[in-house]
């Protein structure tokens, strides 16, 4: 985590995601303070109404994501941005693009293939993007878990799975 | 006391029958097994099976989730000899000196005094815990509404303060746990809050969905980013696994103040293990005869460190059981738990089921006798699964998180959500945000929003109630306490005119998973 080199190596790059992280928070801090006033405040009399907690957070986010901004730019947390500047010269953006992207694709296929079938690709897809090297091994591991869970939440715990194209056979 | 005792006696009988050892058994085997593996902890373990134990008898379910907490507790000790990783953060403290022994051939040594020190060390907190929790629970019974808000409060300011390198970071961590936390309905007035117009939020955002998002997405994200520098070695265990009388002599007396540190810190709401393990490791370190040794693999580094988690366990139940109230994220799933029974932890817990509380306190003592034969004579099956390549490790760890979450109503809309809440873990853990306040956040929000309603309407919106009640005034300063002393000693400093070294001290990474 912590990087040994005094000089950051990429420090504009990591003060840009920093200042973005921070932006997004005070950003949601807002979204949340106009959701407030249609929250319906409810029939009948109560002491605290619906609306309070909801203002607390909202601007205690706004407050924050303020706070935090300032944190990178004029009160500048040296040791955060040494930090994310090492991460960031580290960091492998395809994979963990490629994995979210993959991660969506399975969601989506759980249902018209099946969870057995789904699974089945999904797992040796996602070995190869994180570096597996030996891609029958994958499958073989893929189809016994996609078999194995499906019959075991189906027949044994009692939960549902779609059965999707194995639907008459399994 | 005879009624302790009894209590406990039929406890004992109840956590004996067949089925109770099965599950306890079980819990312990997966508990050590995610302990091992890195990437993957007791709180995200339970919340993936939180939807699968939805039939259980409640007893049973609970008494396997203490053990797979407990089995984590002991697991992770491994990870952190051989590999240098820990597996949970409550193990980092054992890495500096386990790992040292290990590369020096005294892993053997080092396992040893870890899972021995994990046993002595659990026996005796759950002996403080059958003692302790019951009185607690008696004087639980005077808490009011304004005194459980301001319980919450010093929860929440206690875990997001103590534990992590910034107090704001922490507080933002925790921020965004109780706005997720308010999405849905309103329970008291019915009205839809931050739903967004999407008819899937009404119910609310499921704990399970918040905690494998941010977990096992947000971790598995966070692993592959990082693909390209990290290079591991598994230590091989050559010696045999056991200690020399010499180091028997040494291990003993840092395992008890491991055991004296762990519980009380365990019980307090300051995360759960990670500060008493580290507060051990320096204790040690300090009273050491052998300090030319720390650095190289003295043993008193692990046993200190080691007998303080599994006695901080015990001490996490003691507030969980008898308040209600979450110390650490894994307490904070496990207090999910108890609600999806329809039980509500907290003084009354103790007279309304007391079969399951006694049971379960029952089986921890059961399940400590377990996991000293798994850690011990067992011990090279664990390591084995230490060589599971890191692409599988991960690829399973996505397969099992879309399962958990999947499974609870087949919701794509389910599934989207927890990935979304993934990728926001991801740039938590990229930019040294915390992850566990949000959970606590999420979890706790429900019971200090209505707890401030029931305070408010029984003073009849007097506001003041918070500061008049001793209780309530005691807890709040104790907050206050709570987020000062992080930097009383660049004050202290300061007023001596010194130069300040550290701005402020930090108690723990905050990265438990």
């Amino acid at each position: 985590m912590t990087s040994d080199n005094p000089k950051p190596a990429l420090p504009a790059r990591a003060l840009f995601g920093l200042r973005l992280a921070a932006l997004t928070v005070t950003i949601l801090g807002g979204i949340i303070l106009t959701q407030v006033s249609q929250i319906g405040t409810g029939a009948g009399f109560i002491v605290v109404g619906p609306r309070v907690f909801p203002k607390v957070v909202g601007v205690g986010i706004l407050i924050l994501g303020v706070l935090f901004f300032l944190r990178t730019t004029i009160v500048l947390d040296n040791d955060l941005v040494a930090e994310v500047a090492s991460e960031e010269a580290a960091t492998d953006w395809r994979t963990t693009i490629l994995s979210l992207l993959s991660l969506v694709a399975y969601a989506s296929l759980l249902h018209p293939l099946g969870y057995t079938v789904a699974t089945a690709l999904f797992f040796p897809v996602i070995g190869r993007i994180l570096g597996s090297t030996r891609p029958k091994r994958d499958i073989v591991i893929g189809v016994a878990l996609g078999l194995v869970i499906y019959l075991a939440f189906t027949r044994v715990l009692g939960v549902r799975l779609p059965a999707g194209l194995l639907a008459g056979i399994l | 006391m005879m009624d302790v005792l009894t209590n406990l006696l039929h406890g004992f009988a109840s956590a004996f029958t067949l089925q109770y050892l099965l599950l306890a058994a079980l819990g312990v085997t997966l508990g050590t097994a995610i302990g091992v593996l890195p990437g993957i902890g007791p709180a995200l373990t339970v919340a993936l099976l939180l939807p699968l134990t939805y039939n259980f008898d409640p007893t049973g379910a609970l008494i396997m989730f203490a053990g797979i907490y407990y089995g984590g507790m002991y697991g992770g000790s491994t990870t952190s000899i051989l590999l240098n990783t820990p597996g949970e953060s409550a193990s980092v403290a054992t890495t500096f000196e386990g790992f040292a022994m290990a590369k020096s051939g005294r892993g053997g040594a080092a396992l040893a005094t870890a899972a021995i020190g994990s046993f002595v060390a659990g026996t005796i907190s759950t002996l403080l815990l059958t003692f302790v929790a019951p009185v607690i629970a008696r004087l639980a019974l005077l808490f009011q509404p304004a005194d459980y808000f301001s319980l919450t409060i010093l929860a929440f300011m206690s875990v997001t303060a103590l534990v992590g390198k910034s107090f704001l970071r922490g507080m933002i961590s925790l921020f965004i746990g109780l706005f997720i936390g308010l999405i849905g309905i309103d329970v008291l007035t019915g009205q839809p809050r931050l739903t967004f117009g999407i008819p899937e939020l009404l119910d609310g955002i499921d704990v399970v969905v918040v905690a494998v998002g941010l977990f096992a997405v947000g971790e598995a994200l966070y692993v592959a980013s990082q693909m390209r520098n990290t290079k591991e070695e598994i230590l091989p265990v050559k010696s045999r696994v056991g200690m020399t009388p010499e180091e028997w002599k040494r291990s003993w007396p840092a395992w008890l103040r491991g055991t004296l540190i762990g519980f009380p810190f365990g019980a307090l709401p300051a995360g759960g293990a990670e500060i008493p393990t580290f507060l051990s490791y320096t204790t040690e370190k300090r009273l050491s005869k052998h300090k030319e040794e720390w650095g190289r693999g003295a043993i008193e580094g692990v046993a200190g460190p080691e007998a303080a988690n599994n006695a901080a366990f015990s001490g996490v139940l003691v507030p969980l059981l008898t308040l209600g109230l979450p110390t650490s994220a894994t307490a904070a799933i496990l207090l999910v738990a108890f609600q999806i029974y329809n039980l509500q932890p907290g003084p009354l817990l103790f007279q309304k089921s007391p079969d399951l509380v006694w049971a379960l306190i029952a089986s921890l003592y059961i399940g400590n006798v377990m996991l000293l034969i798994l850690n011990l004579p067992l011990i090279r099956i664990w390591i084995k699964i230490l060589a599971i390549p890191r692409a599988m490790l991960y690829a399973g760890i996505l397969v099992f998180g879309t399962l958990g979450v999947y499974s609870i109503s087949n919701s794509f809309v389910d599934v989207m959500i927890m990935y979304a809440i993934g990728v926001v873990g991801f740039f938590m853990r990229r930019y040294g945000f915390p992850v566990g306040p949000t959970i606590l956040g999420v979890i706790l929000l429900p019971m200090a929003e209505a707890q401030f309603r029931r305070a408010l309407s029984i003073s009849q919106g007097d506001p003041s109630v918070f500061f008049t009640r001793p209780l309530s005034l005691g807890l709040l300063l104790a907050a206050a306490a709570a987020v000062i002393l992080p930097y009383t000693p660049a004050l202290i400093a300061r007023l001596r005119r010194k130069p300040v070294e550290a701005g402020r001290v930090v108690f723990g990474e905050g990265q438990e998973d």
